[in-house]
């Protein structure tokens, strides 16, 4: 037996890594693969990019399908900035992305507080933002290739389908704007999940939370909307707010009368105060008082 | 590196408080090479300082170094070569210990390919190889133990921090621990730090022991020579009415004790002798029937240097 040998020494020579919380997030993205209903929730979130990349097909292509239209409304299918905003503001990828972050994202840091498994990495050579990063490549992943991705392959299939560049002659700002909006969704949306994912060591409680308070400021903001009426009140939806960002990146017009610089405010004072916490949050040993 | 060094571990004048509670009061100690027991009780300052010297807590005062790193400058490097094994459960949901433990050898910087190879190894090591692909949720708590192990020696550390390393084991499964850490300290060029409120582990295990009182430390040095230089411990059997004798003897500092089988255990300060022992049963009119110095142990040190039963 191997074990007959008694202890030995590792012979090799330790390396040192560029991005030494890569191995985090190849083991968180692994852990969540490892769950069937995620894989069935995330193959579900691609469907809205799907969709999209057959109106670009389809877009170049009206005169095939113009038996399948009918009442000639096409609107839809005029790609321009509008039909971005659209793509990244749409309920049902908004909910995609909460659901992954549900499901990807609750125990990244709520299992590691449940099992005490903080001590371990912090007695390893990784610092806090290593763990941090790590933790984040996770969320990352997905979500860029909900936002960044499908933005960039609507703009780079519209140029191969129409075989010119009149989508970038008129609008050469759209990929910057594809990868801002990509940005702001994606720094939301994890520094969102760590954080709930920190404040718990329940994976279900996170769960709840990370579903709960996306869904509970919508619903206020429609009580409060019908209350008072003013458009001011979309200030405390976190999906109004989002809407209002991806309104003025793409050049469109708000959907509430409210100016954009308030919600990015808002946004980033969560990202700030979730840093915050986590900071607080993460460290290798917790002290009881 | 600094090569590594005659003294695994140096620490000067380390205080610190949580909050208004000073857990830490001005902790120097040296360490040498092989297997050192921390002791000391609950509240002692024990699980602070192994936080200390792991770079997890800075400490409000003193400095220190751990295999010649900095503990405040370079605790980052220093984790590298030091293996820690928490006394807490700790695992990661949904993962076997093959993955478990090459993942944190990777963390220590091991190479991927190495520290998988490397975890299967100290899997069957520590006594976990027929299970190395079970989720750790099914592992045992005896199992944990073991797996805990295999994750603090998967980069084969210089220095191993343990942190009640047979706490949760069967009798069979402590034998097997204490077995694996006998060959880890004796045979290989491994430092070890225990911390334990097993006294006859350390016992079994530790040649120098460091014994936390308060936050300060109460002794340290070789065991042997704390057994010969610090302890002074008398059985007495008495005929008479023992308690003016033990109020009395008290009353000199001593502290005795009255054990299960009749017997008396008396503590003597230093200073004091066998003298003042008969000194005072005569006073008390107390015949003293057998006046023996103790058998030496661990536990009457630890007893002594705490001042606990």
């Amino acid at each position: 037996m191997i074990r007959d040998r008694g202890y030995f020494h590792w012979d090799g020579a330790f390396v040192e890594r560029r991005l030494p919380w890569w191995p985090i997030t190849r083991q968180g993205l692994r852990l969540a693969f490892k769950m069937k209903l995620f894989k069935f929730f995330f193959a579900g979130s691609l469907l809205p990019g799907v969709v999209f990349l057959a109106g670009v097909y389809i877009s170049e292509r009206l005169e095939d399908f113009k038996s399948m239209v009918r009442g000639g409304r096409v609107l839809f299918l005029t790609i321009n900035p509008a039909f971005f905003k659209t793509y990244y503001t749409i309920d049902f990828l908004m909910m995609a992305l909460v659901v992954l972050m549900l499901f990807s994202g609750a125990g990244l840091i709520a299992d590691d507080l449940k099992h005490n498994a903080l001590q371990l990495y912090f007695a390893r050579p990784i610092r806090k933002r290593d763990y941090f990063l790590g933790k984040a490549g996770v969320l990352w992943f997905f979500l860029l290739i909900l936002t960044l991705v499908p933005g960039l392959l609507f703009i780079l299939f519209k140029l191969v389908f129409s075989g010119s560049f009149a989508l970038l002659r008129s609008y050469p700002w759209l990929p910057l704007s594809v990868l801002a909006e990509s940005l702001v969704l994606t720094v939301f949306f994890s520094l969102y999940t760590l954080l709930l994912s920190s404040l718990s060591a329940n994976r279900r409680y996170v769960s709840i939370m990370i579903f709960g308070v996306y869904i509970f400021t919508d619903v206020l903001f429609g009580i409060f909307y019908g209350l008072v009426r003013s458009p001011y009140v979309a200030l405390v939806s976190i999906k109004a707010n989002l809407q209002q960002v991806a309104s003025f990146l793409f050049g469109q017009a708000p959907a509430y009368a409210v100016s954009w610089v308030y919600s990015i405010l808002i946004l980033a004072a969560i990202c700030v105060a979730s840093v915050l916490v986590l900071n607080r949050r993460i460290k290798g040993v917790t002290v009881v008082r | 590196m600094t090569g590594v060094e005659e003294q695994s571990l140096v620490l000067e004048d380390i205080h610190f408080a949580y909050g208004p509670v000073a857990a830490l009061r001005g902790v120097s100690l040296t360490m040498g090479s092989g297997a050192i027991g921390l002791l000391g009780p609950n509240g002692a300052g024990k699980s602070t300082l192994l936080r200390i010297m792991l770079g997890f807590l800075p400490p409000h005062q003193g400095r220190g170094r751990v295999l010649g790193y900095d503990i405040l400058t370079e605790q980052t490097t220093l984790r590298r070569y030091v293996g820690y094994m928490p006394e807490d459960d700790c695992l990661i949901p949904g993962m076997d210990a093959v993955t478990f433990t090459a993942f944190f050898g990777e963390l220590a910087g091991m190479p991927r390919a190495e520290a998988m190879k490397r975890a299967h190894d100290v899997l069957f090591y520590v006594g976990l190889g027929e299970s190395r692909y079970r989720l750790l949720e099914t592992y045992s708590s005896g199992m944990q133990q073991r797996l805990k192990l295999a994750q603090a020696l998967v980069h084969d550390p210089r220095l191993l921090f343990l942190d009640e390393p047979t706490s949760n084991l069967d009798p069979q499964g402590r034998a097997e621990v204490l077995d694996l850490i006998v060959d880890i300290t004796s045979k290989k060029d491994i430092s070890v730090l225990i911390s334990s409120h097993i006294l006859s582990d350390i016992e079994y295990l530790c040649s120098q022991v460091v014994i936390l009182n308060k936050g300060l430390v109460a002794a340290q040095g070789l065991l042997a020579d704390l057994r010969r230089t610090r302890y002074n411990l008398f059985e007495l059997k008495v005929k008479g009415e023992t308690e003016g004798f033990l109020r009395k003897l008290q009353s000199r500092g001593c502290r005795p004790e009255t054990t299960e089988d009749g017997l008396l255990k008396v503590y003597l300060p230093e200073g004091l002798d066998t003298m003042d022992i008969i000194r005072a049963a005569g006073e008390e009119k107390v015949q003293v029937r057998q006046l023996i110095k103790s058998q030496t142990s661990l536990e009457d040190l630890f007893a002594q240097t705490v001042g606990v039963d």
